[in-house]
């Protein structure tokens, strides 16, 4: 298939998911292969309107940031893994979405995970919950109690001091102490 | 004059103004000038250009400002610890072209460069100030809304202000730039009450952000200029942009800034991280779409503003904090925009009320 072949199916899929014209238009302006891939991505997994525009976005900001084209992203193993898994394609849209969020933002997941493994170590019990703030987007740390009596609540309350160094920890985790 | 003007347009009433008389003997022959009845007309973004925003830049109006001159920090809110500047709106809109300005979506559709023609009756506010003050100190600036020196050459502003703050013992007038346009300074004495600060990044945000500004080593260069002819010198790590081998970047700036100017002369330093409204994040991007700086690993958080995910802004907030703590100084630091609770978590104290650290800021 020729480029101008190309552009005719993009223009013709971003038709019928009524992409918003200024994500054709990025798409359109990529180069040739960063073009093709995402084509054989969209049409492979089926990407529905807000897919589409999100992983657009999502891999222009990679590409920029990485200094690489986007044909290069849409190349690497875990990727293709996803785009060539056996299942369907809703599904592999959606993890095609989050491995694209796991490169957009390192950093950030790797800060997670190493939270969620100091959440896990203070093997709380079930009753009490520690949320993370979203996104990690700001230095509060929720901690609710389920109780049913004022038994339980002292209990809980013990607990929470006997893992006090662990807590502290999480906290300044969140506040930068990384 | 170092930023290139397309036209220059003059508001019925001006024409006869001091500023007026100066701007146009500084004006090379070659920049057409009009002369407008209502500046609002030619303020707005031009119908038919390709970026709006950035010709808006190189159109300069000399108008009358109608409203008061003198506001409180537009970035203030309850929600964060304030330093408790005070702006004083000589200029809107500036003739660099910073990628993550907050003016691409403040001055959107009044994106011209404008400077007030009765620049001299915000002193009268000024004096009103004080005289209601009951002894107070005040820290003044001409740098939010426009760079404090950017077109200095060609408007010769500063040399008012310095003289009527020079004057005046409430007051302390911060200029902010990221210029080295320093020459009208050097020949006026600041009688201790003039500022000049300079917006800090590492080389990389520079070449890759800060078009049309002076290098950071030029910045530098003119802070330790200043500072020999009088003026205090103040340091702003705004934005702070947490890039891979920012941390690196940002002490080795700090070596070098600590190298020409010593911590102890340093009158105060603050910090804010990298922080767009989404609307202003589209308009960057549209604006600047190859530059990585502005594709950090910035979410949504519950201002309404992406910022630099917590925990690694705070990390880089720690590092430039005790880098500076280990030059082995006491130099007053704040944070911008960020709240109490962050505050706490950097200097390991809460923060002071806004009057408190402005009046600490207008003395240091």
């Amino acid at each position: 298939m020729n480029a101008d072949d190309i552009d005719a199916q993009i223009r013709d899929l971003a038709a019928e998911r009524r992409l918003p014209p200024s994500h054709l238009k990025h798409w359109l302006a990529m180069d040739s292969p960063s073009r093709a891939a995402f084509f054989d991505i969209a049409r492979a997994l089926r990407l529905r309107t807000g897919q589409l525009v999100t992983a657009l976005d999502t891999l222009d900001e990679i590409a920029v940031r990485d200094h690489v084209t986007i044909a290069a992203i849409l190349d690497r193993p875990e990727l293709r893994r996803i785009a060539k898994a056996p299942g369907s394609a809703p599904s592999r849209a959606t993890a095609m979405l989050q491995a694209l969020r796991t490169l957009r933002y390192p950093r950030l997941r790797k800060m997670q995970e190493q939270l969620r493994a100091e959440v896990s170590a203070l093997k709380l019990p079930r009753s009490i919950s520690l949320d993370l703030p979203t996104d990690l987007g700001s230095d509060e740390l929720t901690v609710s109690l389920r109780v049913r009596s004022a038994a339980e609540l002292a209990q809980l309350l013990e607990v929470l001091g006997q893992k006090q160094t662990g807590l502290t920890r999480i906290i300044e985790m969140l506040g930068g102490k990384i | 004059m170092k930023f290139a003007l397309d036209a220059v347009f003059v508001e019925q009433g001006c024409a006869d103004s001091a500023l007026a008389a100066r701007v146009m003997r500084s004006l090379p022959p070659d920049v057409p000038v009009t002369h407008v009845a209502d500046a609002r007309e030619v303020s707005r973004p031009r119908a038919g250009a390709s970026d709006p925003f950035g010709d808006g830049k190189r159109r300069l109006v000399i108008a009358r400002r109608k409203t008061p001159f003198l506001m409180p920090c537009p970035a203030g809110s309850s929600k964060f610890a304030c330093c408790g500047y005070l702006v004083l709106t000589l200029a809107s809109n500036c003739p660099m072209d910073c990628s993550y300005c907050f003016l691409q979506e403040y001055l959107a559709d009044n994106p011209a460069f404008q400077v007030y023609a009765n620049f001299t009756d915000s002193f009268d506010e000024l004096d009103r100030l004080i005289a209601n003050a009951h002894g107070r100190s005040f820290r003044v600036g001409t740098g939010e809304l426009a760079d404090s020196l950017a077109f200095d050459s060609i408007t010769g502003i500063s040399r008012d202000l310095i003289e009527f703050f020079a004057a005046r013992e409430n007051l302390a007038l911060e200029l902010k730039t990221k210029t080295d346009e320093i020459e009208n300074l050097l020949a006026i004495d600041p009688r201790g009450r003039v500022l000049v600060s300079w917006t800090l990044s590492p080389d990389a945000v520079y070449r890759s952000s800060e078009h049309l500004t002076a290098s950071p080593t030029a910045r530098i260069a003119a802070a330790r200029a200043v500072l020999d002819a009088g003026y205090r010198v103040a340091f702003h790590f705004d934005p702070l942009i947490a890039y891979p081998g920012a941390e690196r970047d940002y002490i080795a700036l700090i070596d070098e800034l600590l190298d020409i100017v010593p911590a102890k002369q340093i009158s105060f330093i603050s910090m804010g991280g990298l922080r767009m409204t989404p609307r202003l994040r589209g308009a960057a991007r549209d604006r600047f779409p190859a530059d990585p700086m502005l594709c950090g690993e910035d979410v949504l958080t519950a201002d309404g503003r992406f910022r630099t995910f917590t925990p690694l802004r705070l990390s880089l907030y720690r590092t430039l904090a005790e880098r500076f703590k280990k030059a082995g100084a006491e130099i007053p630091a704040y944070l911008c925009m960020e709240p109490a609770s962050i505050h706490q978590h950097v200097f390991g104290a809460a923060p002071v009320r806004p009057a408190t650290i402005g009046e600490r800021l207008a003395r240091s």
